[in-house]
Formats: structure tokens, C-alpha cells, sequence
């Protein structure tokens, strides 16, 4: 079977960030280095962590556990809130690194990037990739700081890179070519694989598969026609052979924006500020990407009711923040009571190209007009300096935080 | 929770220009009260923004507590506006 794996010289490399948003803070405030550090987005005890450092990591503390758990595993934990501004600095520091190697370089979220070596110079590719390797993490260190560190993997796909990298974390480097495939997944559990979550785990047991060796002696058929139903089956049995399937951009289909209500109980009148404030942001959002939406969706999450959404969708593109909150307000006309959360998000996104004529033509131009204007003097004197009257005290509550996943807006 | 002290204190700063990736690299700074802070450590420097105007946020510590420094590139002024000593 080993003559299915992709035997070719591995070129690609996943770089991450090791507890990114912890480790910037340990390299700002060196006072903090060697202590159980965590980030979270709002001042409160209730709420969950959102990046700890290694050193929290070692009691046990994890992601999404609340800073009051937390505290009972490390009574000396140090909360801090995140501070996005440095991160996206730290994050465009590694992208201009990562970009002297080669110009085919993916940032795959605010800490983590892939670059690929296939298309660079022959005096980049010849190198040793170890060395490479080692050479992005001085940099790293030179660069931003001595406290960086960062987990390298180097493989013939995406998959396997990023797998690779996160071997031995901290501050690893690790290479998975067709030679050490096998071993490497002996070690591993499914759900260690990258997409291998749960819902997975459960679709591969149905069938006998339970390890990532058994996952990797199946037959793309079986894939296709047992477990994943899709195209999805063969996608997986090349990826899992180092031949690369993952190299593609996807369309910004969604823009949105959520909020953990800042306390239970809140007026309707108020929640409805706070809704506001979502539609400007997402409106914000949806402008610097050049698009156009058609769709709204709302939701709400309640205590007693879980989850409530009402959508609507027009017949004519919408761009503005106004136009964006007249329908996601008539949505929320029918929202449940007991919320403690909210979204907003638009869908059916467009260019914004319509060589068609309106009759509505007039109002749409100044509408646009006005919009472009509320922006330009937004990005001149700052976010928000222009916005709704209703929001005027809801941006101590519903700050910007860390756009995890998409790094379109960083 | 958090052990920072959120402040918007005018500072005198003595800085080096200099070479390099780190060219200004703020040394001591004097604060309102008239103490006299040593920069022993530069954690990270960080360009913001107010509006259009670039800030340049430092992060620097004395070696007993972690201060944030931010220099306003249009202003030509110097700001404290964190201080965080308490750990234990």
C-alpha cells in the first residue's frame, strides 16, 4: 500500500504560533515570563478563556474553561484582556517573515500561517527546510521578541504540515514524509487529526475504523460510499497520503458578528442598542470587503428556549448599517425572552456590480453617498466616531475582539 | 482579575534613536510625581492608531513592574497609560 503515499520531497511548511495571544503578552510584559497567564475578552469571572499559557496548560487549565474554574486549578493565574491591536501587529510581523521564503504563503487564521515552497526560488528550495525551520524561529525571536516560540511542521501536503506541527508543542519541528507517515499516525488518536472532531469520530467507529492507521489502510471507495457519502471519502484518502487537497480559497459567503450580553436580564429596549451596535460593525465588515448582502439572519440564544433565529431575505442588495438594522430589528420584533446572547449576520453577498438601471436610483446614490462619508471620516478619525444616537453608550460593552478563523479583516 | 492600573499620565521619556528593526528605544521616562523610572527591558513595540494618527505603544518593564509607554507620532508626546505591579 505504501506506493499510494506521495513520496515527492516535502515543500511544504505550517508555521504556528505556540498559545499565541498568552505568548505576546509574556514577550510585552516580561514581568510576566514563567507565570500561568490567560486571555480572556471581558473583565468578568464568568467568563471563558480564550488563550493560556503554557504554564496555566500545565495545571490543567484549557480553552473555553471560565476564568473562575480556572482559578481553582491556579489560584495565582493572571486574566488579562485581550489587546487585538498586538496581535494583528505579532501576526503581520510573521506574515512579512514567512513572505522572504516564498510568495505562495497562506495565513490560515491570526496564528498561523503555511507556506509553500514549490514556487519560490531555486536557491530557497534547495535549502535544507530544517534549517529553514530553525532559521524562522530566530527570526521570530530577533524580530518580535526573545519570548516567541513557534511549532514548525514540514510535509508534502497542508494536512500532514499542519499534523506535523503540532507534534511537539512547545517550540517543535517535526517532518512527516512517506517514510515516517506510519509511524507518526501510530501515535496519534482520530481525533488528533485536523477535521476529525467528534461528529467524525462517531462516522469512522460505524465503520471499524478507530485509529488514524486504520483510517489511513482504508479504500477511497469505502470513504466515499460508507462514511462520508461525498466526495469528501477520496479527499480524505489523499490527504492522508501527503497529496495535496486543501490548497484552495473560499468565498466570503457570511459576514457576521456576535455578543455574549454583559448581564441577564437586560431590557428589550437594551438589547436592542446592543443589536444596533452588531449591524454598524457587521455593516462596517461587509463595506471594507466590497460586498453587498441580500439576506439577514438573527439570533438569539435564551436560557430556557436554547436557540431562536429568524432570517429575511430582499429582493435588492443592501449596504448600509440603516438598512441592515431595519430588518434585523423587524426580525427581533420576535425574539423569546431569557436572552444572554445575540448575532447578527448577512448572507447572499454580491459585488456590489449592478449594471441594471433602478427605479429606486435616486435613493440608493445618496444613500451611498452618505455611507461612503460616515466611513471615510471613521477610518480618519476612528472607529465609531460617527454611529448611531442608540449606540452612543454600548461600545463599553460590545468592544472588537480577536477575529478568529478569517483573516480577511486583520 | 487584573492586576493593570489604566492611566493617561504625560511623561517625560528619554529615548534613543538609533538602527535596526527597534530604532527608538525609549531608556528612562519621569513620571508626574517625579520618580524616575529605568527602562531595563523593551517587551514589544506596537504601532496603533487614533484615527489616522500612528501611536507607537511600547511595552517596557524596570525589571519590578511592566509599564506601557505610547508615543504619538503627530503629537511628538509621551503617555503612561498602564502599570502593572502586583502579581502575587
Amino acid at each position: 500500500m505504501i506506493e499510494y503515499y506521495n513520496a515527492e520531497r516535502p515543500l511544504i511548511m505550517h508555521i504556528d504560533l505556540n498559545s499565541c495571544f498568552a505568548t505576546v503578552e509574556q514577550q510585552a510584559r516580561p514581568m510576566l515570563r514563567d507565570r500561568p497567564v490567560a486571555i480572556v475578552n471581558r473583565r468578568t469571572e464568568s467568563t471563558s478563556i480564550v488563550t493560556a499559557s503554557y504554564e496555566a496548560k500545565a495545571f490543567g487549565v484549557k480553552v473555553g474553561m471560565r476564568v473562575k474554574d480556572a482559578k481553582r486549578l491556579v489560584p495565582g493565574l493572571v486574566t488579562l484582556e485581550s489587546d487585538p491591536a498586538k496581535y494583528r501587529y505579532v501576526y503581520h510581523k510573521m506574515m512579512s517573515i514567512m513572505k522572504r521564503y516564498s510568495p505562495h504563503i497562506t495565513m490560515k487564521s491570526i496564528d498561523e500561517g503555511v507556506i509553500d515552497f514549490h514556487v519560490t526560488t531555486d536557491i530557497i528550495r534547495d535549502r535544507d527546510l530544517v534549517d529553514v525551520g530553525h532559521e524562522m524561529k530566530l527570526r521570530l525571536r530577533q524580530e518580535i521578541g526573545r519570548a516567541m516560540r513557534c511549532n514548525v511542521g514540514i510535509s508534502t501536503n497542508r494536512f500532514l504540515a499542519k499534523t506535523a506541527a503540532s507534534l511537539h508543542k512547545p517550540d517543535g519541528l517535526d517532518i512527516i514524509d512517506h517514510t515516517n507517515l506510519r509511524q507518526v499516525l501510530t501515535g496519534l488518536k482520530l481525533t488528533d487529526l485536523t477535521g476529525i472532531a467528534k461528529h467524525n469520530e462517531h462516522r469512522l467507529n460505524a465503520v471499524g475504523i478507530y485509529t488514524p492507521i486504520d483510517f489511513l489502510d482504508t479504500d477511497a471507495h469505502t470513504l466515499h460510499t460508507m462514511v462520508f457519502k461525498s466526495i469528501l471519502g477520496e479527499q480524505w484518502h489523499q490527504r492522508l497520503r501527503g497529496h495535496e487537497v486543501d490548497d484552495v480559497t473560499h468565498d466570503l459567503k457570511t459576514v457576521g458578528r456576535q455578543y455574549v450580553l454583559e448581564a441577564k436580564n437586560l431590557p428589550h429596549a437594551l438589547i436592542l442598542q446592543r443589536l444596533h451596535h452588531l449591524c454598524e460593525s457587521v455593516g462596517a465588515k461587509l463595506r471594507s470587503q466590497g460586498k453587498q448582502a441580500r439576506g439577514v439572519l438573527v439570533y438569539a440564544k435564551t436560557t430556557e428556549r436554547g436557540y431562536w433565529h429568524a432570517r429575511h431575505m430582499c429582493e435588492l442588495p443592501f449596504f448600509s448599517n440603516g438598512a441592515i438594522y431595519a430588518q434585523a430589528s423587524m426580525l427581533f420584533a420576535g425574539v423569546p425572552a431569557g436572552i444572554y446572547e445575540i448575532g447578527i449576520s448577512c448572507y447572499e453577498l454580491n459585488d456590489g456590480v449592478d449594471d441594471q438601471l433602478s427605479l429606486f436610483g435616486d435613493s440608493l446614490a445618496r444613500e451611498q453617498q452618505v455611507t461612503e462619508v460616515i466611513d471615510s471620516i471613521n477610518k480618519r478619525f476612528g472607529d465609531r466616531t460617527i454611529h448611531a444616537a442608540d449606540t452612543l453608550g454600548t461600545g463599553t460593552h460590545v468592544k472588537q475582539k480577536i477575529p478568529f478563523g478569517s483573516t480577511r479583516y486583520l | 482579575m487584573n492586576d493593570e492600573t489604566f492611566l493617561n499620565e504625560r511623561v517625560e521619556v528619554l529615548a534613543s534613536f538609533g538602527e535596526g528593526l527597534n530604532p527608538c528605544k525609549p531608556l528612562c521616562f519621569r513620571r508626574a510625581s517625579g520618580r524616575e523610572v529605568s527602562v531595563s527591558e523593551i517587551g514589544l513595540r506596537h504601532p496603533s492608531t487614533k484615527g489616522m494618527r500612528t501611536i507607537h505603544v511600547f511595552d517596557v518593564t524596570d525589571g519590578g513592574a511592566d509599564y506601557r509607554l505610547e508615543f504619538d507620532t503627530e503629537r511628538l508626546t509621551w503617555h503612561l497609560t498602564r502599570e502593572a505591579d502586583h502579581y502575587d
